[in-house]
């Protein structure tokens, strides 16, 4: 089965063709990145406009990498939400008329599936396994008893942990996004600040605006006192604390619930640091990480997530199918 | 086989969404209905629908026209992504046409067609309507609507209207897209952010 996907949730514009949620004969992204530097942050409306400039030449290239024509696909998986809605929009519309024309069904995909399913990419899927989404808007741990079944166990009580590295880079004037640049920073050095034991509520959920307070306050402070900031310091203190904040939770989900497997998902996966605290702490199930490339939005992993979800349920959406800037993954 | 000479005529850009086929200028089925921040889930919804009716495919068209703005930004961008995507995928000529060129189509005299755009402004353009045909007597514009209205001379102002094709058809109002792939709406204003980035 050849399925056409489409993302355009945030700032990047991808199409994707897969086959059978396995192999990628094309994924196509073109990423606005550049232009949302200037604005320290992706602008909504910036990003709809950029959108929409790109939307049917991505279309054409991701055809023309994969050799194939409108009339060699069985499916297109287009991301549904959650997202920017503007964005979302430009996509969901642009696969709707793409789908239309050609006489193809269409389904709609949620995001973080499709961030999940990045794993399948190189790693098989063995049930049942814990996932763990960290990006700039989620930080949930997710337990899968089987294909495209998502049971969430736990979910941040406040901010994403992409979003707790957003706002401490931009103290530390590192520039956007935050995550490269704290990572690669805090590689550097050993921490020489201590950071404060971070509490939750439930078992599995998250806190990130605790240890984000600690650092600007920290920063500000010092800044007050005219004292220097070991920003190299900082940055590892704080990437040590954040991470084992997720490795911990993690940890104790997958003794609690058995699983087989442990799997990392969404954007903040491409860090380095939780990438190896994983490989260290995970010998005793199997474990995957996507590869760098689809770790960020691509349409790669809504195509393959499409496959699966249609599997499951081989029912195609209607013309009317809509963007949700928020949206339940179930 | 015969040349076709049908016609897909689309608008999201204001509060009522457009979407026309036409056999050379005479309307075969249009829909013209009052939204409610739902353009994006009755367009291709509707379009499915009046293809249906007439048992026609993409393929059997001559041109996509579209409305492509000024008006709502998201949504102009429905209108104009789909069009674009139904134009590059099946290879039909692309026309663009001012989404307030065609709100005034449906009025006749000197018009004035604005869509409002908060703290007094609004998008806006003026038109001399005939019964047949039509033409723009000033730059479209975003700006203060009561001291544009001081300026100018009009027979009447209108905020809608259902489109007159055929007067659209006999204008020098529409613009072929020589390349489908860059065809944008025309947004006559910057995002805050850049306004506020061009300040500094």
């Amino acid at each position: 089965m050849i399925v056409l996907g489409v993302e355009s949730s945030c700032d990047e514009t991808s199409v994707s063709v897969t086959q059978d949620g396995k192999t990628i004969l094309s994924n196509v992204v073109f990423s606005q990145i550049t232009t949302h530097q200037a604005f320290g942050g992706v602008v909504p409306e910036v990003a709809s406009r950029e959108h929409i400039k790109k939307m049917t030449v991505v279309f054409e290239e991701a055809l023309q990498k994969a050799k194939i024509t409108a009339k060699d696909i069985d499916l297109v998986a287009v991301t549904k939400g959650p997202g920017l809605i503007g964005s979302l929009l430009v996509g969901i519309n642009g696969a709707k008329a793409f789908a239309f024309a050609n006489d193809i069904p269409i389904i709609g995909v949620h995001h973080i599936a499709g961030h999940i399913y990045a794993n399948q990419i190189e790693s098989t899927m063995e049930f049942p396994l814990i996932a763990l989404v960290v990006s700039g808007g989620h930080t949930e741990l997710i337990l899968m008893k089987d294909h495209y079944s998502f049971e969430k166990l736990g979910e941040t009580q406040d901010d994403a942990v992409g979003e707790a590295y957003d706002k401490i880079a931009r103290v530390l004037e590192l520039g956007y996004p935050g995550g490269p640049a704290i990572d690669e920073l805090a590689h550097t050095k050993a921490p020489t600040y201590a950071m404060p034991r971070i509490q939750t509520k439930g078992d599995y959920d998250f806190s990130y605006s605790g240890l984000k307070s600690h650092v600007i306050n920290l920063v500000n402070t010092l800044k007050m006192k005219k004292e220097p900031i070991d920003k190299a310091g900082l940055a590892s203190a704080f990437q040590q604390a954040a991470v084992k904040h997720l490795i911990d939770k993690s940890l104790k989900a997958v003794e609690d619930t058995h699983a087989k497997m442990f799997i990392v998902a969404g954007g903040v996966s491409a860090n380095k640091h939780l990438r190896s605290e994983v490989e260290a702490h995970f010998t005793h199930v199997k474990t995957s990480v996507p590869p760098f490339a689809y770790c960020t939005d691509n349409a790669a992993m809504m195509g393959i997530a499409g496959y699966y979800q249609y599997q499951k349920n081989p029912v195609s959406d209607s013309m009317r199918i809509n963007g949700h800037s928020r949206l339940n993954l179930e | 086989m015969s040349q076709s000479l049908k016609h897909l005529v689309l608008d999201s850009a204001t509060d009522y969404l457009y979407i026309g086929i036409f056999e050379e200028d005479k309307p075969l089925r249009e829909y013209y209905e009052l939204g409610h921040n739902d353009h994006s889930v009755k367009l291709m919804d509707e379009l499915t629908k009046l293809f249906d009716a007439l048992n026609m495919k993409v393929t059997d068209l001559a041109s996509i026209i579209v409305g492509n703005g000024p008006g709502s930004y998201t949504g102009v961008r429905i209108g104009v992504v789909v069009a674009k995507m139904l134009a590059w995928t099946k290879d039909v000529p692309l026309y663009t046409v001012s989404s307030l060129a065609l709100m005034a189509s449906g009025h006749t005299g000197k018009v004035l067609a604005w869509i409002d755009a908060r703290r007094n402004h609004a998008f806006l353009g003026l038109f001399e309507v005939s019964e047949t045909s039509m033409k723009a007597l000033d730059k479209e514009q975003y700006t203060h609507l009561d001291t544009y209205k001081d300026t100018v001379a009009f027979d009447k102002e209108t905020t809608s209207g259902k489109p007159n094709i055929k007067k659209l058809f006999n204008s020098n109002l529409l613009t072929h897209a020589t390349h489908i792939h860059a065809v944008a709406p025309v947004y006559l204003r910057q995002t805050e952010a850049e306004r506020n980035l061009n300040d500094k």
